[in-house]
């Protein structure tokens, strides 16, 4: 009996069978993904391992998934597997939270992180949207934590209500923090422009800051070789609101339902320099873009004679460029009233929507006051949350030490912390600053205009944000 | 009697008949081979647009899905008293304005030059389309370095043969030609890709023939290539202006600016998806930027009618050949 041959697969065939594979596979990858851990940047420092605290033995096994939202250079892939090994029952997944739009997109597909890093500003909105988990008995419990040991800049994490930020539940803490107003300045540039050196014992008033910068902005015909200062135009209303916080006023009425600018003769002139600052040309803007592309980048070149960034920066601060002249300087006042410079305070909550808190403060405690936070500590990236750890920071070069002693005189100010509007975002305000005052600078409206502008559209986003929250 | 031989007849040729007739076949085999295509149409096309189109008639911001409320067409009205709105689709015809005659003449320019037999070409050709392969973050990074107002490139060659050193603001002041520079750089060879097969086809019989009747090159390039060129610059211009009017990746690269997000698009580039991009991202406003959205959806369908519509007075229409 002769074998039947085998049937050729004909063309048709072939691309019905292509078809259904690749069907197939588009149908599988309409499943949602599982989210990997993120590739994590080389960390700046490498700190040897101290010895880890030890922690009595829970009483019940924690076990689950924790899904932490955050920068994979900060959440790295050597604290997750340090975190799993040392338990076993829990596996952590690190989802890349640099654009806040995923968690947005996460919460409206509802399946938001348990964990979730933000900044101090963000705190009252996500407690007025219910979005925070409660963490007091955690902390409370905590045998890593003492509750008298945390710096007061983790006060942005407590509340009683959105609008009582400071007491109450606690809600998070910070992973680390800096007062923000603080001053580095390259006191080269100073004698260049026959100015004497800074005194970094003296915080400079803000007309001071200005008069230095007109003697330091250099111009070689219409190009610009080096500027006066420079400043994160991101938070800009936070430092309004610092300002105005040295008198106690704000920039918002009572129950932050309206903000209060052309109306406040204070909150004019406070935002007049701003705008003078840039319309002189002393400060990058939109009308003058940075030579590096970023203030801190113009700094380490000797195209900024001062910039205001927070302790963190020092970690990067000196550059070959600049090595000779870097130092740092208290933050700058308004009225002579010193005021505790921190406006951002980042740090991370545990969302409300977590199904496994027991885990997910396990791993939120493990990363806030473990290991890794001494890690950071010693990298000298920021000031640690716990003030054991204070006397972790680096303090082995001169402009180390000098940071130091002038970051102790920032740190001893411990004021309030601000009470940031809940219902508007937090850049809501600074992008209105940004468009303006390009407007304002090119002559489109005047500087009264800007600042009706402002409010105006301020007001209506917060109008927009009470219908949202209070339905 | 009919009947029962018509029934019977059916009974005889239904037995042993498949239910997979020949042309239940085809049809399943089609639906098959473009089910991947179909699949990805609905997930990734279809389903966002409905919910986008939900979405722009209620306040969502993001997170207030348990609260989230219908408001009617107030998002659509507001886009007509939005200032912002007026400014920026301003912004984007005169973006369209510039970049897209700009691009097109270019890049057939590019076509006709390197359609010549010359030495070389095929190296030439592979050198103009290098940009196009490079990803528009990088380019962005690079001109930036070129036209920075204080120390880049441009302003420096210009300075050269200036009294005093010139800080020329491309990339604020004059973004609008600064961004049209980077965006021409980039485009110019995929146009001139798509313009050389287009020129390649054209039968050589046609030009041999209009030369052997005296015609000279401008009237060869006017009367023949340019007139069997135009279903294909009518399809690059279509293209073109729906790109233009979508233009976000750009203004957006330009306008980053260290590790700050409130950045903001200088007003010269501030286009239309910027506002939009603003109101959804920094302003939280979904549902008003879905609608800005949908209003942009129906301003570019309008004009690509317009631009069908205009085809029949400008572009060759070679189906009628051979109705003699």
């Amino acid at each position: 009996m002769t074998e039947k041959p085998l049937k050729k697969l004909s063309r048709r065939d072939a691309l019905k069978l292509s078809g259904t594979v690749v069907a197939g596979a588009v149908l599988a990858g309409c499943a949602t993904p599982t989210p990997e851990p993120t590739e994590a940047a080389v960390e700046p420092t490498a700190a040897p391992v101290a010895e880890v605290p030890t922690q009595e033995p829970v009483a019940k096994p924690i076990e689950g998934n924790v899904v932490v939202m955050h920068f994979p250079h900060e959440f790295t892939e050597d604290i997750v597997k340090a975190y799993q090994d040392s338990h076993p029952g829990v596996t952590v997944e690190v989802v890349d939270g640099q654009d806040a739009t995923r968690f947005f997109a996460m919460y409206a597909a509802g399946s938001p992180p348990d964990i979730y890093r933000l900044q101090a500003p963000s705190i009252p909105g996500f407690l007025a949207r219910k979005l925070l988990y409660d963490l007091t008995p955690y902390f409370e419990a905590s045998k890593l934590i003492d509750m008298a040991d945390l710096a007061p800049a983790n006060d942005y994490y407590k509340a009683a209500s959105p609008l009582e930020i400071g007491s109450g539940k606690t809600y998070g803490m910070v992973k680390d923090f800096s007062p923000d107003t603080t001053i580095f300045a390259n006191k080269t540039l100073f004698e260049k422009a026959g100015l004497p050196a800074p005194d970094d014992t003296k915080a400079k008033t803000y007309i001071e800051v200005m008069e230095d910068a007109r003697k330091l902005t250099v111009f070689d015909g219409e190009r610009m070789t080096q500027y006066g200062y420079g400043y994160e135009a991101g938070w800009v209303d936070r430092f309004w609101m610092n300002i105005l916080g040295e008198t106690d006023q704000s920039l918002y009425n009572s129950d932050y339902s309206k903000m209060v600018l052309t109306t406040s003769d204070d909150a004019k002139a406070i935002v007049k320099w701003f705008y003078d600052m840039a319309a002189e040309k002393l400060t990058v803007s939109p009308k003058n873009p940075s030579p590096g592309g970023w203030f801190g980048n113009d700094f380490l070149s000797n195209a900024a004679a001062m910039v205001q960034y927070g302790f963190w920066y020092s970690a990067m601060a000196i550059s070959d460029a600049n090595k000779d002249g870097a130092m740092m300087l208290p933050g700058p006042t308004w009225t002579g009233v010193r005021r505790d410079p921190t406006v951002t305070a980042t740090g991370a909550i545990v969302t409300s929507a977590t199904q496994n808190p027991d885990a997910a403060w396990s791993v939120y405690e493990y990363f806030h006051a473990d290991q890794p936070s001494i890690d950071r500590a010693r990298s000298g990236w920021g000031v640690p949350a716990l003030k054991s750890q204070w006397s972790l920071i680096p303090q082995e070069t001169d402009f180390q030490k000098q940071a130091y002693k002038v970051l102790e005189g920032e740190l001893a100010l411990n004021t309030t912390p601000l009470q940031f509007n809940p219902f508007i975002g937090e850049s809501v305000v600074s992008t209105l600053w940004n468009t303006n005052l390009d407007m304002a600078l090119g002559g489109t409206i005047t500087f009264d205009d800007m600042l009706a502008a402002i409010e105006k559209e301020t007001n209506v986003a917060i109008k927009e944000g009470i219908d949202r929250i209070m339905g | 009697m009919t009947t029962e031989m018509t029934q019977s007849q059916i009974r005889k040729s239904n037995s042993g008949k498949p239910f997979l007739t020949r042309q239940r076949r085809r049809t399943l085999t089609f639906y098959m081979l473009i089910s991947p295509w179909l699949l990805g149409f609905i997930f990734l096309a279809v389903i966002p647009l409905v919910i986008g189109l939900a979405t722009s008639f209620t306040n969502y911001d993001g997170l207030n899905l348990d609260s989230i409320k219908f408001v009617g067409l107030n998002n659509y009205t507001r886009a007509f008293g939005d200032p912002d709105v007026k400014f920026s689709v301003g912004r984007t015809l005169i973006w369209g304005a510039l970049n897209l005659p700009l691009w097109l003449g270019l890049s057939f320019l590019m076509a006709l030059i390197l359609n010549q037999d010359v030495k070389g070409r095929g190296a030439y050709r592979t050198i103009f389309y290098l940009p196009s392969l490079v990803p528009i973050a990088i380019a962005v990074t690079a001109w930036r370095i070129i036209l920075e107002p204080n120390f880049g490139m441009l302003n420096n060659l210009i300075s050269q043969f200036t009294p005093k050193p010139v800080a020329i603001k491309w990339l604020s002041d004059y973004a609008m030609f600064g961004m049209t520079g980077i965006s021409i750089w980039l485009g110019l060879g995929v146009g001139m890709i798509i313009f050389l097969a287009g020129l390649q086809g054209i039968p050589d019989e046609l030009k041999e023939a209009a030369r052997i009747d005296g015609a000279n090159d401008w009237q060869v390039f006017r009367h023949i290539i340019l007139v069997l060129m135009t279903p294909i610059i009518f399809f690059q211009l279509v293209m073109g202006l729906i790109s233009s009017f979508q233009q976000l990746n750009l203004p957006l690269l330009i306008t980053k600016v260290g590790i700050s997000t409130t950045s903001v698009a200088p007003r010269p580039i501030y286009l239309y998806m910027i506002h939009t991009y603003t109101q959804i991202f920094t302003n939280g406003r979904y549902g008003y930027g879905t609608a800005l959205l949908w209003l942009l959806f129906i301003g570019i369908l309008i004009l690509t009618i317009v631009v069908f519509w205009s085809q029949k007075f400008w572009v060759y229409d070679n189906s009628s050949e051979g109705d003699s």
